[in-house]
Formats: structure tokens, sequence, C-alpha cells
């Protein structure tokens, strides 16, 4: 958490008031952490590009079966957890769409990755693996 | 779903079919505290200091690029211009400055380092006519440093001694450089109203105005741009503005995610995010093209400039809603080599350097990248660069004159460098004689900010 000079000067003369002459270190520091842990957690910078533990997956090309059995399986052995899918089947073509949470994953994203293009070089088909953030930054404001 | 399908879509056909990238991830570093009496010394403490913040910059870099499924093109360093750092030493003192650049630069695994660079649009010091001097030796002889001088400002008016001396290195880095296309050349921009915290090379540096170190980022998407135009189809300008604006607002908000994301990981500030639309030599990635699908034959055509104009404005003010910080040059980029539409309507005949002139007056740079006979009179290139730097200071604007007198070559050759610098054809100059005008030297005042008609 960073605070503000300001917020500091605030804080500096709220202990003065509260504590007075009783003032002393560990008093003053106790004082501190209580009233930290009570502050508002709202000191936020609006740079803030926040973020999220999901990633967004998204896979076409020709329809078989299999497919998504593929890329769950691999989703359950990394520990990722399957937070919500939808998919498009126009004539031969699929396209398939899963949000992702990867909060427990348990191997890195570029693990993953190389896991899915596996699959994908097998089945003949595209998978791709992006940062919801990308999609929260392009398209909400 | 939070999001919507098309979304989605929308987003994964950007970044795998129309070549949206981050062009640069540029990390500037202040190197004023490495002055010493002594070159070693100094030479020593830039060596340190470069490695020292950008070694984890290129897989920082990487590290976010695989995160976000965005690819970063180039990973860059920019520095202090330095012949403020150097400023007392002699001509082969700096080209070893620039030996230690290039040297750092190949130690961290950078594409490029700029800032080899010197600010005398009001006149020189002694480190100043030291560092421009060296300029051909230290880019023959280095392969990632780049160079720039600034000769012109809205507020100081035209160097017109500096761009005599700049025409010289020109030629002379021409000459040097006469085994690779005269290469050199294309790592050398020559500046009116230089800003300091572009991240595009070749003429990038970090202003003495700049923090201790600080990451900008430059994006790039013609691409994305492009498809967005051609399936608007035959709309209104209004309507074509619209879908424009709203194309380059979301790879804005991409650029800025990026550059926020690979600063938060360097622990360091985050600059401003170029919003300048920059091709790259690969098929569809063209702003050449961009201007053909508004509606004009091919560049050149009257309605260019406007075609320009229109598409320049509209990043601007996209770009400037999307990020919190816009900064750098921030408009579309012509480079001829570097943009296969462009090379095309050179190689016709359609583009010619006057017509490129007239479109550096709206767009985001200036004369850049362009290849002209070898021959060309030093007395000529000193009449473009003071042409291109008038428009500059009348406008107050940035412009930029990256001009390559290919060595022993003609029209109707090519220049080739391949990657990102792409090739050229070698364009018609005038033959009319601009010596008695350059050659009075001294400064063209600068000009007044009213009456402006």
């Amino acid at each position: 958490m960073t605070l503000t000079e300001e917020k500091i000067r605030e804080l500096t003369l709220k202990a003065i008031h509260d504590l007075g002459a009783k003032a002393t270190p560990t008093l003053v520091k106790e004082y501190i952490e209580r009233e930290l842990a009570n502050a508002d957690n709202g000191i936020r910078s609006n740079n803030s590009t926040g973020t999220s533990n999901r990633v967004i997956l998204t896979s076409f090309g020709v329809n078989n079966t299999g497919i998504v059995s593929a890329i769950t399986k691999i989703l359950s052995d990394t520990g990722c957890d399957l937070l919500d899918i939808s998919q498009k089947i126009m004539q031969e073509f699929y396209t398939l769409i899963m949000i992702v949470d990867i909060s427990n994953m348990t191997k890195d994203l570029k693990e993953l990755q190389d896991l899915m293009n596996t699959i994908a070089t097998q089945l003949k088909i595209k998978i791709y693996l992006q940062h919801e953030d990308v999609f929260r930054f392009m398209h909400r404001i | 779903m939070p999001y919507e399908f098309e979304e989605i879509l929308e987003t994964i056909k950007m970044t795998e079919i129309e070549h949206f990238d981050i062009r640069t991830v540029t990390l500037g570093i202040s190197l004023r505290d490495c002055s010493d009496r002594n070159i070693a010394v100094t030479t020593q403490k830039i060596y340190e200091k470069i490695t020292r913040y950008g070694q984890a910059h290129v897989s920082l870099a990487q590290e976010v690029e695989r995160k976000y499924g965005i690819s970063i093109a180039n990973k860059r360093v920019s520095v202090t211009p330095i012949a403020i750092a150097g400023d007392a030493f002699g001509i082969d003192e700096f080209v070893k400055i620039a030996e230690t650049l290039d040297k750092a630069a190949g130690e961290i695994g950078i594409d490029y380092l700029a800032g080899y660079s010197a600010l005398v649009q009001k006149g020189f010091t002694n480190g100043d006519l030291n560092l421009i001097k060296s300029i051909p030796s230290a880019l023959s002889l280095t392969k990632k440093v780049c160079s720039s001088v600034n000769i012109a400002s809205t507020k100081a008016g035209i160097n017109m001694d500096a761009i005599n001396m700049m025409a010289d290195v020109i030629k002379e880095t021409a000459y040097l450089t006469r085994e690779k296309d005269s290469i050199g050349c294309a790592k050398l921009v020559v500046f009116c109203n230089a800003v300091e915290d572009n991240p595009f090379v070749a003429g990038a540096f970090h202003g003495v105005t700049e923090p201790e170190v600080v990451l900008n980022v430059g994006i790039s998407g013609p691409g994305v741009v492009l498809k967005a135009i051609k399936s608007a189809g035959m709309v209104d300008f209004q309507s074509l503005a619209e879908v424009i604006k709203k194309t380059i607002f979301k790879i804005t908000r991409a650029g800025e995610l990026i550059g926020r994301k690979v600063a938060e990981k360097h622990g360091i500030p985050f600059g401003i995010v170029d919003i300048s639309l920059a091709p790259t030599p690969a098929e569809g990635d063209s702003i050449a093209d961009i201007l053909i699908a508004m509606g004009i034959e091919d560049v050149g055509a009257p309605g260019t400039t406007a075609a320009l104009a229109m598409l320049n404005d509209c990043v601007k003010k996209a770009g400037l809603m999307a990020s919190t910080s816009v900064g750098g040059m921030s408009g579309a980029f012509i480079p001829v080599s570097e943009d296969q539409g462009m090379i095309r309507a050179a190689q016709k005949g359609n583009l010619s350097l006057e017509k490129l002139e007239a479109m550096t007056s709206v767009c985001s740079v200036g004369l850049d990248m362009v290849a002209v006979p070898g021959d060309t009179p030093t007395d000529t290139l000193a009449g473009i660069i003071a042409d291109e730097a008038a428009i500059g200071v009348i406008n107050d604007k940035t412009t930029a004159v990256r001009i390559i007198p290919a060595y022993g070559k003609g029209v109707g050759d090519f220049v080739d460098y391949g990657g990102l610098l792409g090739k050229a054809p070698i364009m018609t100059v005038r033959r009319l004689s601009s010596t008695d005008f350059v050659k009075r030297g001294g400064r063209i005042p600068a000009p007044m900010r009213s009456l402006t008609n």
C-alpha cells in the first residue's frame, strides 16, 4: 500500500491529537497500524491497471470429435478452473471461447501455452491464450 | 460471459492476422551522472549504468508478450544526448563512447540504442561540434547505435550552419557505410522540434527533463486500421473518422496496458505511449494502403495530403482518449522503405519527393527513410533539410529528415536493408542548385506566432 504525503500528514496529526502526551514509540506504532488497517482501502492510483487471474482461451478450426475434451484435460491436469465456455459451429468450422481461472495453476502460462500448442498441432486447430486484461482494456472503459 | 463473442474474436484477429503489435518498449536511461574528465572512467560508468538498468529489459518484455499474447517487435534503450553527457570530449573520444554504447546494447540483447545526439538549434558547444563530426565514424563502427541532431525549433529558428554540417555528415556516413547500401544514414535523423520522450528510433533520446529511468511505449497497427476502413465501405468522412478513432482507441488501450505491465515488472515509472501508426515492410501493414483504402488511386494522387491529415488527426484524438499519458510523435509515420505501399508508389513514380514533403506537413514526422542518388550535392541535401525544418518551425510540429544518399547508386536502383528498415527505391531529386541560399549560413530567425496565415 502506498501512502501519499498528504495522507501521512493527516495520520500524524490524528495521532498527535488522540495520543497527546501519552505517546510512546510502541503506542504510536500500534496506533498507526490500527489506523492503517481501519483505513478505507481506497488509496489507489488512478493509473492502476488492476489485474485478474483469468485467461481467455480461443480455439478454432475444422470441427472434429475430442477437441473440447483434449483442451479441458490439459486444463484439469494443470489445476486450471474452467469458468465459462461458449462455442459456435458454422458448417464444418467451429469457434470456441473459454474463460479460465489460473489462480491455482501448477504450471506457468508459458508451459500451458506449450501444452496447448502440442494438441493444436495434433488436431490441426488453432488455440490462443491471452490474459483477460487485454480484452478488458480494449473493450471496457 | 463477460465479453461478447465478437469482441474476443476482434482482439484475436487484430493480434494474429492484422499484424497488431507493440512496436517498441523503450527504456530511457539518464547518463547525466556518467561524465568524468577521464574517457575510460566515463565509458565504464556508461557501460555499467546501461547494463545495470537494462539487463532484464528483454526478458521482462518477453514475459509480458507471452502473458498477453501481443508481440513486442523491438526492445530498445534511449539515453541522454551524448553531447550533454560527454561535452568535454574530442572526436575520437566520442567514437569510443559510441563503441561502448554498442557493446552495452549487445550485452543486454536489445535491438537498438538511441541517443548519440546533440541539440544545436540555437548554437553549438565544443562538445556538440565534436559529437557531430564524430557521427560518420561512430555510425560506421557500430551496429545498434542510432544518432540524431536537432537543428531547428519554433522557439530558436533554424540553425543553417548546423544544417550544412549535417549535410556533410550524411554524405560522409553514406560513404563510410557504402558496403552496406549506406546503412549508416538509416540510423541518423536530423530533427526540428525534437521531442524528449520519443520511443521510436532512430530519433529517440532521453531528454534532459526526463527522470532517471523511464519506460516509453510505441504501438503499431496500420493493418488493423486498414481492415477497419475496408470493412466500413463507402461512408462519408464523419463516419470514416469514427471508424478510425474506434480502432485506434482499442489498440492504444492495449499499448497502455503492455507499457504499464513492463514498467511494473521493471519497478520503474511508466512514461508515455506514442500512439503513432508505424508501418512495417510486411504486406498489409502499410500507411499507404490505408490512404488508398480511403479512396485515392495511389499515394501521390491529389487528395493524398488531405487523407493523411485526417488519418493523423483521428490517431491523435482517439489515442488521447485511450491513454493517460500520450507523448512522443503520436501521428502517422510515412517512411518510404518501411512501407510496401510507399515503396510501390515511389517505384512507379507516382510519389515524388515534393509530394512527400507536402505530406510531411500533416504527418507525424517528416522525410523518413528516403533514398536519393549518391551523387546528390551536399548543398541540395542541406536545402531539403532546411525545407523540412521550415515546415516544422512554422507549424510548431516535429519534422525530421532521414535521407540516404546511397553511395554509387542512382535512380532505378534500390537500397535493401531487410528487417524493419526495409528497402527503398532511389527517388529523383531536382537538379536545381540551392548553394547560394544554404551557404549564407547563420540562423533563420524564429517565426512570429500570431497573424498565422
